[in-house]
């Protein structure tokens, strides 16, 4: 008779000390299969820092009264402090306080129809007689940050520029590689984070000295600087510019990717698209279930303990960061039958792709009413829209995850 | 114990410490959401009638007013009774025509082409109604119901016309329609129904339209166009009459008239199943095919379409592979009469 041991086998987890970053940024999904059913909660040595991949310990962790927000060490070296994410109690509801009100949903209610519909039908007309187009950099991304960008009062800063800077700052924020001593694997990657910081001040500078003088209530930024301070006085633009980063990476990054990811999953699955094309009534619908599909902030934001904790059957003691992977919570099996498959008839249970906790999205109502209306608009005018097959669609990013590039073709 | 919640006419049991966001979803009835912590808004909805428990919806999300006008948090509130929601996206639907059951009396019965008739009912009194919408008869004796389109404009609201095509073995047509229906017959009507219609008149900018009918799916067509026209006697129709052979076509004089007064208007009779008798100008083929080739770009059009649920299915297409916008496709959604029996 052979015995097995009283314990179940705890699996063997050599195989974490070889992951590396190029694979997590060609396609995390196979990595976070594994850590999901092995080791929900695990030390990843690549990236220096505990993972969160299944859906309950990322809502558990980003809920937890035991943990608060913390940036990510590559994060935190590219913004700078204090970034909204990476601060907690007075500073933290100081920074919500001030990006919250051009962001609440009455508020958006009452600008987004006429800010973003004429933006979205701007770019169109660019291509829309053309029979072809690559959908990401000719319209999602251009509609995203020039949304995005005139809300913030940076109307001279033309949208190529700004989709520069969320590229550059997108590279540095994920530049996650850790030595086994703690240090950056690559140092010379943030060097592009560091130009686009330098441009976006000598951009933002002038801006920030005007608006002190004279501020502008259509301006976002101008509101930051003015909005719950005594009269005389403005925020310092030091204490904005990490969360200004915040936004020109992630906020204007992210409706984009949101938009082309949902587009990939809707040309997948033919019968689909017809039916939102046929009705843009489901877009919403469409879209929630593409950011659970490919979650656009796959791995971007950290917790931190404030004293030990037990999470998961886990042991961590105080002080332990704890990177939160809703890309993956989002195809846990758990919650999800076949998750890799885009389905927006799909039960419609809650996903984590806007986060939780105090440190959720701010922008989330926002961001959906942007993608919606750019879908509503590409759909208008050209709702016979054909994937270009003649090659496979590329997504790319670990800590933000979306198609680098989506060839259409339609009659013309 | 919980409640009952319903929306759109689906109900669903929701737990007294459970949100009404939760019941939904848990039963597969979709509703939009997003961070399920009452901070983004995207999960308000209205209360139609119950009364429900706010929670810990945030003032900053919902709103004093808001509450007074009877909007909620769905991930938040709890049902403290049977309620009734709906979305808040739901565009506020106009006024519609009140539904009514009248007793018509049959006017006139006439053969007007191949296995298809005319026929006219007298009402009572005025029925108030949209070009393109329909009515349901009841197949006396029988508990059979029977959608047919009008092919009146609003202001014929006296005497309905009616066209029926013959369905071999059809209760209704076979059996009843074209089998001793005689006039000063009485017939029980039920109407206005569909969405079949035009914008408002107000709304309506005049634009160009193209319409495409499959047998006598032309009786709702001829309605709308007759209503375009004459809000805007200049605007281009392009409306396109399938059938199989010539001896299907009818309304072809009162078509011509409508061409001759209107220079926008083009009639395109076309025949799929037999050539173009000499010096008619009918066309041969599809017409779902014959717009793809006619029309290089439909863009800021609008696009009609009644007949058989294939004609229909091509008709989408044909009209997105020429850019129209899918929002102004409109489509009678009823399966036409011809098709049931
Ligand atoms: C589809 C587009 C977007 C997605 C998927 C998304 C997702 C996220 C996620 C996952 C987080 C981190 C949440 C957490 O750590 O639990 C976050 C944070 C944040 N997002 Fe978004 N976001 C999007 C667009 C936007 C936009 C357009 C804005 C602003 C206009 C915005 C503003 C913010 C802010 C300010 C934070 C930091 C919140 C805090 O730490 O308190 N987001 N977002
Ligand atoms: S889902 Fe965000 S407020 Fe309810």
């Amino acid at each position: 008779m052979t015995t097995t041991s009283e314990k179940p086998a705890t699996p063997d987890l050599a195989w974490l000390d070889d992951i590396t970053m190029t694979e997590l940024e060609r396609n995390p999904y196979k990595v976070y299969e594994r850590l999901r059913a092995e080791a929900p909660l695990a030390y990843v040595p690549v990236l220096g820092s505990y993972v969160a991949s299944n859906a309950e310990i990322c809502r558990e962790i980003a809920t937890s009264p035991d943990f608060e927000g913390v940036i990510t060490p590559a994060g935190g070296r590219t913004f700078g402090h204090p970034a909204i994410i990476g601060v907690n109690g007075d500073i933290h509801a100081d920074l919500r306080g001030m990006v919250e009100p051009a962001l609440q949903p009455v508020e958006v209610d009452s600008y987004v129809e006429d800010l973003v519909r004429p933006i979205a039908r701007r770019y169109l007309e660019q291509f829309e007689n053309d029979g072809h187009a690559d959908l990401v950099s000719q319209y999602c991304e251009p509609v995203s940050v020039r949304s995005l960008g005139d809300l913030l009062g940076l109307h001279d800063v033309d949208s190529d520029t700004l989709r520069d800077w969320f590229a550059k700052l997108n590279r540095s924020f994920t530049n996650a590689a850790m030595t086994e001593d703690g240090e950056f694997a690559n140092p010379e990657g943030f060097v592009e984070g560091d130009q686009a910081k330098a441009e976006i001040q000598a951009a933002v500078d002038p801006l920030i000295d005007k608006w002190i003088a004279e501020p502008d209530e259509t301006s976002a930024i101008s509101r930051w600087l003015h909005d719950g301070m005594p009269p005389g006085q403005t925020r310092d633009r030091e204490y904005i510019y990490p969360t200004i980063y915040v936004y020109l990476l992630g906020a204007m990054q992210e409706p984009g990717h949101g938009m082309g990811s949902t587009l990939v999953g809707l040309f997948g699955e033919p019968d689909q698209m017809e039916q939102v094309v046929d009705d843009p009534a489901l877009i919403p619908r469409a879209l929630s279930e593409g950011m659970r599909w490919t979650s656009p902030i796959w791995s971007g934001t950290a917790r931190i303990s404030t004293g030990p904790v037990t999470v998961a059957g886990i042991d961590l003691p105080a002080n332990t960061p704890v990177i939160l992977s809703y890309g993956s919570a989002n195809h846990d099996t758990g919650l999800y039958d076949a998750p890799t498959r885009f389905d927006f008839h799909r039960p419609p249970l809650p996903h984590l792709a806007f986060g939780a906790g105090t440190h959720a999205c701010a922008g989330i109502y926002y961001a959906n009413h942007v993608m919606r209306i750019g879908l509503e608009e590409l759909f208008e005018s050209i709702p016979n829209l054909e994937r270009d097959t003649s090659s496979d669609v590329d997504f790319w990013g670990w800590g933000f995850r979306g198609p680098t590039s989506l060839p259409v073709t339609w009659e013309v | 114990m919980g409640f009952t919640a319903t929306v759109g006419g689906r109900s669903v049991d929701c737990a007294e410490d459970q949100p009404v966001l939760d019941a939904f979803l848990r039963a597969g009835i979709w509703m939009p959401n997003s961070c399920n912590q009452g901070t983004c808004g995207t999960c308000k909805l209205r209360v139609v009638s119950g009364e429900v428990d706010h929670r810990s919806s945030p003032a900053d999300t919902l709103t004093d007013d808001e509450r007074a006008a009877g909007l909620a948090l769905a991930c938040q509130a709890r049902l403290r009774s049977d309620a009734v929601v709906e979305s808040t996206g739901a565009v506020g639907g106009r006024a519609t025509h009140p539904l009514r059951d009248l007793t018509a009396t049959v006017l006139e019965v006439a053969d007007i082409a191949r296995d298809t008739r005319r026929v006219r009912l007298g009402l009572p009194e005025p029925l108030a109604f949209d070009p393109g919408q329909y009515i349901e008869l009841t197949v006396p004796g029988t508990d059979l119901r029977r959608q047919y389109s009008l092919a009146n404009t609003a202001d014929e609201d006296k005497v309905l016309e009616l066209h029926v095509r013959l369905v071999s073995g059809g209760a209704a047509t076979e059996g009843w329609l074209f089998d001793g229906l005689a006039v000063g017959d009485r017939i029980e009507v039920t109407g206005p129904l569909g969405d079949f219609v035009l914008p408002a008149a107000e709304e309506d900018d005049g634009g160009p339209m193209v319409l495409i009918g499959g047998g006598t799916g032309l009786a709702p067509l001829l309605g709308l166009v007759r209503t375009a026209l004459a809000r805007h006697p200049q605007r281009e129709v392009l409306l396109y009459h399938g059938v199989r052979g010539a001896e299907d076509l009818y309304d072809l004089d009162l078509l011509a008239e409508l061409a001759e007064v209107h220079p926008g208007f083009t009639f395109v009779p076309v025949l799929s199943h037999e050539p173009a008798p000499d010096g008619t100008g009918y066309r041969t083929g599809l017409p779902t095919d014959l717009f793809v080739d006619d029309v290089a770009s439909a863009r800021g059009w609008s696009g009609w379409l009644c007949g058989p649920p294939a004609m229909v299915e091509a008709g989408v297409k044909a009209f997105k592979r020429r850019r129209l916008a899918p929002r102004m496709i409109h489509r009678e959604k009823f399966t036409p009469a011809d098709a049931l029996g």
